[in-house]
């Protein structure tokens, strides 16, 4: 009997559960485009979302949180213009009526990453030196081109995904299969498109719903959940055959990134009041922003924590 | 300075031409001076490249074609000395290797073919700038085929039939030159010089059959010239990028081009 080229859909899931459950493809602080479509079709309806402007009535303090409610022309001092003048700032919620089971999975996660993942990825990157662990990491951004040019295809954003595919060819050709990364040179500057299935689904309307923290995949929400489903099957390695191949192609993936970011959680933790609070409030505004402003650049500060390609 | 430079390739070209050879060797030389960026640095590429070689052993003489892509990475060092590797898909075609030499034998195919053999050229290049316009360098490169190629053919011979497998293993070449460079406007770089080159494989058939002379036993094919020259074109596109020309003659043309990027 022939083989079959592609696994089952049922492998997949069998796979994708069992690759969460035994090893930390994830950490702490990241969603990962790996996820547990079980866990995500057993969640509760989502609820709603809001991205109201200011002048709006504040939502209920609880479970809805609030995340940012800032406008004016000056700073805290008063004495300083500020840059925003006249643009209009929206007032960021989500509700999270699932917190007390977030915040479980939010200390496990920190205590997988500070106890696992971050000894495991110091100790990788003392024995591989960084302007290797880069190249994996452009070989691993290479492969998800897919998601990206498939996603900007989906938005109508012709021009990001134009920009994808040239991307792909150039770093593929001319950067040893994607170890490089010439397209983001000064000359060409080809940008990367952080653009997946989640962010597609925002674009057309659906909203993210409450918020979730999955056990070793991170913050999420029921939308970007079943975007990274879909993500999936845009990846390439999944492809490569046996599930344990591409589980474990992965893991490595995730090692290499946080080798390369040890230190943006730790901060981000040291400088929250209530660390699960911020990296919920970050989550919330990377995606929004991400919708906002498709094809552009992801907001400073949380774009390295929170990026999923 | 221009005229100087001129002469000079011309006389290049004429004494190339002039000397007599029988092969060329594997994959381009590439331009005298390395492509990388002034300060040096890295630089990739990727390339096609059509090979023709006349092989022969002590009996009898063979024309081979190869079709080459390749990937190409090098660093160079303030674009004085180059380092480069090659890593690629080769086919092979060795014309008549199945050819009867009597009519009692008939062969379904004459010509021996395989393709999508990997290689791998290492290469190191040093180049001394006469002028700002003009200037000298030397090259040594080498080529390994990781796989041996095989075909097989079916036959007759006095009326009963056979199969025979034919396997051309380890090719490898080795070429060594020096090369003129000359940069007319618009950054372009014509270069052109002599080499030499020398190549071998084993042949190993998988049983000796009457009339097929490649059959009587193990031997080695090897190019019986060593001289040869080339001449290229290295182009600047834009944003980094630079396009390679170049063409190889010694007994048969060979030719290709390559689309170089610069770090």
């Amino acid at each position: 009997m022939p083989q079959k080229a592609v696994p089952s859909i049922k492998s997949y899931l069998f796979g994708v559960t069992l690759f969460c459950v035994v090893l930390a493809a994830g950490c702490a602080h990241k969603p990962s485009v790996v996820s547990d479509p079980a866990s995500s079709a057993a969640a509760p309806p989502a609820q709603q979302v809001m991205a109201a402007p200011k002048a709006e009535p504040s939502p209920p303090p609880s479970p809805e949180v609030s995340v940012k409610a800032v406008s004016g022309n000056l700073d805290d001092y008063q004495d300083i213009e500020d840059p925003d003048k006249g643009k209009e700032v929206e007032k960021v919620t989500i509700a999270d009526p699932l917190e007390p089971f977030n915040r479980a999975m939010f200390q496990f996660n920190d205590k997988l990453y500070f106890w696992f993942l971050k000894p495991v990825a110091q100790g990788y990157s003392k024995v591989v030196p960084e302007p290797a662990r880069v190249g994996v990491s452009n070989f691993y951004t290479n492969l998800s081109f897919p998601i990206r040019f498939v996603n900007s295809l989906l938005q109508a954003n012709f021009a990001g995904a134009a920009s994808e595919l040239g991307r792909f060819i150039i770093n593929t050709v001319w950067g040893i299969g994607g170890l490089l990364d010439p397209a983001a040179s000064k000359e060409i500057d080809l940008k990367k498109q952080p653009a997946d299935f989640g962010q597609t689904l925002g674009i057309y309307g659906v909203g993210q719903g409450f918020y979730i923290h999955w056990p070793i995949l991170g913050p999420s929400s029921p939308r970007d959940t079943v975007g990274i489903v879909g993500d999936i099957f845009l990846y390439p390695s999944i492809y490569l055959g046996p599930w344990e191949v591409w589980a474990g192609a992965r893991v490595y993936e995730r090692f290499n990134y946080t080798s390369l970011r040890i230190g943006d959680y730790e901060s981000l933790k040291e400088a929250a009041i209530d660390p699960y609070v911020a990296v919920r409030d970050a989550y919330v505004q990377y995606r929004l922003n991400m919708i906002k402003h498709k094809g552009g650049p992801p907001p400073p500060g949380v774009k390295g924590l929170l990026e999923n390609n | 300075m221009h005229t100087k430079t001129l002469k000079v390739m011309v006389i290049s070209i004429i004494i190339m031409l002039t000397i007599q050879g029988t092969v060329a060797a594997s994959g381009p030389f590439g331009p005298p001076q390395p492509v990388s960026r002034p300060a040096g640095g890295l630089h990739t590429g990727f390339g096609y490249w059509l090979q023709e070689d006349k092989l022969k052993n002590s009996n009898e003489e063979y024309i081979s074609r190869q079709q080459q892509i390749y990937s190409e990475m090098g660093y160079g060092f303030q674009k004085n000395w180059d380092l480069y590797a090659r890593v690629g898909l080769s086919g092979l075609k060795l014309f008549d290797a199945f050819s009867p030499t009597t009519t009692a034998t008939t062969t379904s195919k004459n010509d021996f073919s395989e393709n999508w053999k990997f290689f791998t050229t290492l290469g190191a290049k040093g180049f001394y700038p006469v002028h700002p316009a003009f200037g000298i360098g030397a090259f040594v490169q080498g080529s390994y085929y990781f796989s041996d190629f095989t075909d097989n053919t079916t036959g007759t011979r006095n009326g009963a039939p056979f199969t025979i497998e034919l396997g051309l293993k380890n090719l490898w070449d080795v070429s060594a030159g020096i090369g003129f460079q000359a940069t007319i406007p618009w950054g372009i770089n014509l270069y052109v010089g002599p080499y030499i080159y020398y190549t071998e494989t084993k042949v190993s058939p998988s049983a000796n059959i009457t009339g097929l002379a490649l059959t009587a036993g193990e031997t080695t094919l090897k190019n019986n010239t060593v001289f040869g020259g080339f001449a290229g074109i290295d182009a600047p596109l834009s944003r980094g990028f630079r396009l390679q020309i170049e063409g190889k003659y010694a007994d048969r043309l060979s030719g290709g081009a390559a689309i170089t990027y610069s770090y």
